[in-house]
């Protein structure tokens, strides 16, 4: 076993940090309290990301089939820390590099690879995706939002929620009931957000203006070759695509550094003194570096090629368990941080209400841990 | 970045699993907290597992891994000291290795018996010396650790000066207690995780219950964390990851084993079922080093002054 970064890693991180530090405007800090999703955020994503286009750095861990330049998932997680780290620049974009890009490469047709993946590596477009509604959240499968064939078109009806950059998306990845089979009537539409017929609502948030939205479908008709796989068959592409992004957001580092960067200030004006104050700073950090161990042992996983299972689930919750302890330990001793006191912690901590909730909420996570790691036998139902 | 165990260490863990099969089982003992195996710790060092620290190719993650593996046995092995700590002091001092503070020398003693070496870590430095029956009181059997533990009645006139610093067998002493504590919450999780999938109430396993199952799987995620921080901080040589690991060891123990022990109702207050073996083991390892709040200190220490 090897913790230290290898000196390539060491150079990778060093060139996105400069790119950053090039590329970032000088009040990038306050600007970036504008939510990951805001209308002021993705604006600035859409020319940042042109660029990191032109750095080679927005999509260098995809295999040099597809125009990366296949370095691996190590790479692929220190560019994923260091953009969260920063506030993530690239707006929604990271979802198109992360997996949108991978999973069309699999599974869409060639038109649809030609239509949807060069906006993609030019960093040009932004994705939403269309899956929780409001009676089908955690329990995604329940999901009702009804697309009918009807000869050479299909006509979706229903509704989307919580749905991140719904308001500016150019696509909506969208997973609609196409029978009453529970998992295998779930199928895929790229659907452009400027059909007629759909309505976005924005749903005043926590994270910041224009993060979620309700996404409604009124008899909104789109082509059957807007069809992404075959009819039923959402739930492998999905499970897939998960593979590709089971950790999610690299959510710890954000806690690490802002935790780091309170210390500082705490320090500054002589508050690191007291023993309370530095025991629970060092909880916070040890919660941080075990989110961390435990994520990089699934990402080892993947560098060794093997599959990666529900222990991603435990790394998951971990960084949720950090995540929520410096959100805590910052506004306990640093409540002016909620104010003007330092736009990053304020940043961190509009943001950090959400790792327990996005991309799976945490009792599911405990689920699939109960049953899948622990193989405790399962609940009736 | 490289976490997967390497060709010596997988053979080094499997060679242990072969060895320690027979002992893995537990048996119906006898009403006591402590089990001991004089065969098992004999074949161990017989074995040189006890020594891979010392092997260039090998080194303190294999150790590490090694005490981890032995912790999750039912008997109470020292292990961890020996592997991880003796090293650097001198890899010849007698086993069992018994490291004490110099202001906390009330404490008891793991392993401590005539014959063991003492280290005694103080601001002045760190001095050893062979344990003998006049300096040492036993805990009479009436004591509640599963460990064997005694306690010192005094230091010797003569001690044996060690060129080590004070600073780095703590260091080593965090990160051997948070590998060894590691292993009991892995071994203590797979007892509790047995015994509720298996037990039924309400015509169901109780393990079906959320109220339990979210705990299990929260008392996973910690398990899984504690086991990477021992790693990582017998690799990094890093005081800050030391002090980390057995503050997230310790604070983990304090989480999961009275919960345990209410998972298993009935049984759980039994010395029939083995899980107090683990658990009683965390209970005493979490007032190490002056404890959780204190390796917090430390690693607040380490980590920003």
């Amino acid at each position: 076993m090897e913790f230290e970064w290898t000196e390539e890693q060491d150079a990778f991180r060093h060139k996105i940090r400069d790119f950053l530090v090039a590329n970032l405007p000088d009040d990038w800090e306050k600007f970036s309290e504008h939510g990951p999703a805001s209308p002021a955020l993705t604006a600035f994503a859409r020319e940042f990301c042109v660029k990191l286009a032109h750095a080679g750095i927005l999509f260098p861990h995809w295999p040099v089939e597809m125009g990366g330049e296949g370095l691996g998932p190590w790479e692929q997680q220190i560019l994923a820390e260091e953009m969260w780290i920063a506030g993530e620049p690239r707006g929604g974009q990271y979802m198109n590099v992360n997996w949108i890009g991978p999973t069309l490469e699999k599974y869409g047709t060639p038109e649809q690879k030609a239509q949807y993946l060069t906006p993609i590596t030019q960093g040009k477009s932004l994705w939403c995706q269309g899956f929780s509604e409001p009676d089908a959240g955690s329990d995604l499968a329940s999901l009702r939002t009804r697309a009918t064939r009807e000869g050479e078109v299909y006509r979706i009806n229903g509704q989307k929620i919580w749905t991140s950059y719904a308001g500016l998306a150019d696509t909506c990845f969208l997973l609609t009931r196409t029978s009453d089979d529970r998992k295998k009537g779930i199928t895929i539409l790229l659907v452009p957000m400027d059909t007629l017929g759909i309505t976005v609502r924005q749903i005043p948030s926590l994270i910041g203006e224009g993060d979620i939205h309700e996404v409604f479908f009124d008899d909104v008709t789109v082509p059957v070759s807007a069809r992404f796989g075959e009819e039923g068959q959402a739930w492998e592409i999905i499970a897939y695509s998960l593979r590709n992004e089971r950790l999610g957001i690299p959510r710890f580092t954000l806690a690490r550094a802002a935790l780091n960067r309170a210390v500082e200030m705490l320090k500054a004006r002589g508050g690191f003194a007291s023993e309370a104050v530095r025991i629970e700073a060092a909880r916070c950090m040890a919660l941080c570096e075990a989110a961390g161990t435990a994520n990089y042992a699934i990402v080892q996983k993947r560098v060794d090629g093997l599959a990666v299972g529900p222990e991603s689930s435990s790394a998951r919750y971990a960084t949720v368990m950090a995540e929520r302890a410096v959100v805590e330990f910052v506004v306990e001793f640093l409540p002016e941080s909620l104010a003007d006191a330092s736009p990053y912690l304020k940043m961190h901590h509009q943001r950090g209400i959400v790792a327990g909730v996005a991309s799976g909420a945490a009792e599911i996570q405990l689920n699939i841990i109960a049953s899948e790691v622990l193989e405790l036998p399962r609940e009736p139902r | 970045m490289q976490l997967s165990l390497n060709e010596d260490q997988t053979q080094v863990l499997d060679f242990i699993d072969s060895l320690t099969r027979p002992y893995a089982g537990v048996p119906i003992h006898d009403v006591s907290f402590a089990m001991i195996s004089a065969e098992l710790d004999a074949e161990l060092v017989e074995g040189g597992f006890l020594d891979v620290g010392s092997v260039l190719e090998l080194g303190p993650v294999t150790a590490a891994l090694v005490v981890e593996k032995l912790a999750r046995l039912p008997f109470a092995l020292e292990a961890a000291f020996s592997a991880i700590v003796r090293p650097a002091i001198d890899p010849e001092l007698p086993r069992p290795l018994c490291l004490v503070r110099e202001t906390e020398l009330d404490k008891p003693v793991r392993f401590l018996a005539p014959g063991a070496s003492v280290v005694v870590v103080g601001a002045q430095g760190v001095r050893s010396f062979t344990a003998s029956a006049d300096l040492i009181r036993d805990d009479g059997g009436e004591s509640l650790y599963a460990y064997p533990v005694a306690f010192l009645t005094g230091l010797p006139a003569e001690t044996r000066a060690h060129g080590i610093a004070p600073s780095e067998v703590e260091r080593l002493w965090r990160v051997a207690v948070a590998a060894e504590a590691s292993g009991l919450l892995a071994a203590a999780l797979q007892s509790v995780v047995t015994y509720t999938s298996e037990r039924k109430q309400f015509g169901r396993p109780i393990a079906t219950f959320q109220a339990l199952r979210h705990r299990m799987a929260e008392a996973q995620v910690v398990t899984n964390a504690a086991y990477w921080l021992a790693m990582k901080a017998a690799a990094s040589e890093s005081a800050a990851d030391a002090a980390m690991a057995l503050n997230y060891a310790q604070e983990a123990a304090k989480r999961v084993v009275y919960d345990y022990h209410q998972f298993l109702g009935g049984m759980g207050m039994t010395l029939e079922h083995p899980l107090h073996l683990w658990t009683y083991r965390l209970r005493l390892l979490t007032s190490e080093l002056g404890g959780r709040g204190t390796n917090a200190l430390a690693a607040a220490s380490a980590l920003w002054d």
